[in-house]
């Protein structure tokens, strides 16, 4: 079959800009309280999206900081609300079913008890991830023309409670049927322009990439079984470790793989396809190396800054001690404050310049779309309002990195 | 006169265009057209770049107007990389890397602000307190003791009591004098509860009155107490506490606010911080009344039982003074703020308290400090 015409993804962003704009916006978060980081979030995306390449077109994110503000605003009013009034009410009939412990099973269950009010955020975590979602879509344009998403949060939310309830009740065999029809519910509801994206495929077909999963947790749990039945810890402990880290390796495996089959399964307009070729190994490595190199960084960040915090501030603080309120007390305490801030700051911007980016770009430089032809046919989409702009998401602190 | 190939969306379609982009600085216009572009005169003042890109080497703009879309901006672009056109725009176009916001939005902020501080003060220091109190008044009493029972072995596991009832102290002597004391203390008295006071064998200078009727003393509160009259005022203010139930109104109000505070900050660098010195001083706000109320019950409880409320002097100056000495003790302080205040009102009780006993004699006083032995 003729594939048409085909764009291979293209990844331009580099570590310095990168960088610099993630520490100085950080610095600006800590400096405002927080307020600044509705900002701080837009501009990072703002470089991450320009950063993305098809057929030397960049991606546009449009969103702003100012509109985040606004819906971060608004979800706290009804946040306020909604969690105090369920949270204390689930507590106050976690209380009433609450006795004296008097067995170890019933002291771990009422310490559980008191979690109990967690249950009221569950809906709304799902609700926020499905509103964030649409609202990045609705803010990403490419070739000038809008991304999108339909209304659909709530259906959503009991979908996903439904699918989540499943893969727990089955201790994880049915995970193929939550990833394939989760993705399948915002994959049918998005949109770039006026052609629609469709998922398709089947469910079962994402067994298959749970093979490393699998094997990690007989790996954990038959070794472990078998050095306990052999009466040796050594070995034990030896499998445990083994299958830890490959069940691991089998969780970045199974997103990879799944990732693959569903973009693989993916149509746009009913002609134009999408092929990803992500590998395992190479997000896996960019985590370990990347880890390695923050972690070393910022240890050194941290050393140095300890010393010459010890070495300025520490005669500071001690020679104010004896003068009472010592203005130099004060002055050294908002120092040290500061350099702890902007220790913290340098780790963050480390992270997303040295883990975070390097995985977006290997994601995107393995995807092609086929039968590129045809997008040129595609028709510019109403604005989306965005309703919250992810109020909800950043007041319950779920969307991850980017 | 600047020109340069160029690529344009016309915000309709996906499709490309290729353009002769040219500068008309007398016009004051950027000029373009194409194969599949009729002519296009941007001027200058509405010219609009996209910030934080990517791609140095290259700038994207747009136009400035009133729009549907989240900023005033066409939805149009043109890219082009022609290094002597985007910096002639820099120097032409003062407005170039403006960031325009749609009419009214500082109004909007403001209303939005005001409502959501008004909703977030008003669930804390209204909403919650009157839900607190209101369920804290119809919980069913053995409902409490339950839940009370629960929060001492959640404690004694925390204190690190291996096994539950580990760190319960039961020596006979030392039992015989805590009834005696409580005795005193009660005596004559109608209470909600049944009074059930624990040692617990930990060197921390605390105490605390859980719900339904269990009082904890710690062995460092004895150990350091100057004598058995401040143990009752310590005894007495913590019975106040578990009268007026607010062990239980605290836990519900906690649970209601529970991460309010770290949702409103959000997750940025060092606002873990933030989040633990509001709830601090969250906590400071609810708790300051309440013990100023159990310091009265303990009072009146300590003058109608002829103890004299001294002890209790005593012991908020001895508090002060651990306080003056180790800034960062973490003791009884952090949930029960001593100042001179709450001394020197236990001190002008005392003045007026007529004939007082001791509440045990010195033989009971050595029995209860070896409760733990």
């Amino acid at each position: 079959m003729d594939a048409g015409k085909i764009i291979q993804g293209h990844y331009q962003g580099q570590k310095g800009p990168l960088f610099n704009l993630a520490f100085t916006t950080a610095l600006l978060t800590a400096v405002t309280l927080g307020i600044y980081r509705f900002w701080a979030k837009t501009r990072i995306r703002n470089y991450i999206w320009s950063s993305t390449v098809g057929e030397g077109d960049t991606f546009e994110y449009t969103g702003t900081g100012l509109e985040k503000f606004l819906g971060f605003l608004f979800a706290i009013v009804v946040l306020a609300i909604y969690l105090g009034i369920i949270q204390m009410i689930l507590f106050y009939f976690g209380l009433t079913l609450l006795r004296e412990p008097t067995t170890e099973a019933e002291f771990l269950a009422q310490a559980g008890a008191f979690y109990i009010t967690v249950l009221a955020v569950v809906p709304l975590i799902f609700f926020a991830q499905y509103r964030a979602r649409r609202y990045k879509l609705a803010r990403t344009r490419w070739r000038g023309l809008r991304f999108g998403a339909d209304k659909g949060a709530w259906g959503y939310v009991w979908r996903a409670m439904g699918h989540w309830a499943l893969t727990i009740v089955t201790l994880g065999l049915l995970l193929p049927r939550q990833t394939f029809w989760l993705e399948k519910y915002v994959t049918d509801r998005s949109w770039f322009g006026d052609a629609r994206f469709e998922q398709t495929g089947s469910w079962t077909k994402l067994y298959p990439a749970m093979k490393h999963l699998i094997i990690g947790l007989v790996v954990l749990l038959g070794g472990v079984a078998a050095g306990a039945a052999m009466g040796s810890p050594a070995i034990a402990g030896l499998m445990g470790l083994v299958g830890y880290v490959w069940l691991m390796i089998g969780m970045v495996s199974y997103r990879v793989q799944s990732f693959i089959y569903l973009t693989g399964n993916k149509l746009l307009d009913g002609k134009i396809t999408f092929q990803a070729n992500t590998e395992t190994g190479v997000i896996v490595s960019t985590v370990l190396v990347g880890g390695l190199v923050v972690g070393l960084l910022t240890g050194l960040v941290f050393a140095v800054v300890g010393v010459v915090a010890s070495m300025v501030l520490g005669p500071l603080l001690v020679g104010s001690a004896g003068a009472g309120l010592g203005v130099g007390a004060v002055l050294g305490g908002v120092l040290l404050a500061g350099i702890y801030i902007a220790a913290l700051a340098v780790a963050g911007a480390l992270a997303l310049v040295w883990i975070t980016q390097p995985i977006i770009a290997h994601v995107v430089q393995t995807v092609t779309v086929r039968n590129a032809d045809a997008l040129d046919e595609i028709h510019q989409r109403a604005a989306d309002t965005g309703a919250d702009a992810e109020g909800f998401a950043d007041a319950l602190d779920v969307g991850g990195a980017i | 006169m600047a020109q340069a190939a160029g690529r344009y969306f016309d915000g309709r379609t996906a499709a490309r265009h290729r353009v002769d982009v040219t500068l008309d600085r007398a016009a004051g216009v950027l000029v373009f057209s194409g194969e599949s572009v009729t002519e296009q005169r941007w001027p200058l003042a509405r010219l609009r770049a996209l910030t934080d890109h990517a791609r140095d080497y290259g700038l994207t703009v747009t136009l400035h107007g009133e729009s549907g879309d989240e900023s005033p901006r066409d939805a149009a672009r043109l890219s082009f990389s022609e290094p002597g056109l985007i910096a002639e725009l820099r120097a032409l176009c003062p407005d170039l890397t403006r960031r325009d916001v749609h009419r009214g939005s500082w109004g909007r902020i403001g209303r939005r602000a005001a409502l959501a501080v008004a909703a977030i003060v008003l669930m804390l220091f209204v909403i919650l307190p009157r839900m607190a109190d209101t369920l804290a008044g119809i919980i069913p009493v053995e409902r409490e003791i339950a839940f009370g029972r629960s929060v001492t072995a959640q404690m004694e596991r925390a204190l690190g009591g291996a096994i539950l009832g580990d760190l319960r102290c039961d020596a006979t002597g030392g039992r015989a004098a805590l009834d005696t004391m409580l005795t005193r203390l009660t005596d004559g008295r109608d209470l909600q509860y049944e009074i059930d006071v624990l040692v617990f064998d930990h060197p921390m200078l605390n105490a605390f009155a859980a719900p339904g009727g269990q009082v904890v003393l710690m062995r460092g509160l004895l150990e350091n107490a100057s004598g058995p009259d401040a143990v009752a005022a310590v005894l007495a203010h913590e019975i106040g506490h578990v009268e007026r139930r607010d062990a239980t109104r605290h836990a519900l109000r906690a649970a209601g606010s529970a991460g309010l505070l770290s949702m409103i900050l959000g997750d940025f660098t060092g606002g873990t911080l933030a989040v633990i010195l509001g709830e601090r001083m969250l906590q400071a706000s609810y708790t300051r009344e309440a013990e100023r109320e159990a310091d009265l019950f303990a009072l009146d409880m300590l003058g109608a039982a002829g103890v004299d409320s001294s002890g209790m002097a005593t012991f908020f100056d001895d508090l002060t003074e651990l306080e003056n000495a180790r800034p960062s003790l973490p003791v009884y302080l952090n949930t029960h703020p001593a100042s001179a205040d709450r001394a020197a009102r236990a001190r002008a009780h005392a003045e007026a308290q007529q004939e007082t006993i001791p509440v045990l004699t010195d033989a009971e006083w050595q029995a209860l400090l070896t409760i733990c032995d």
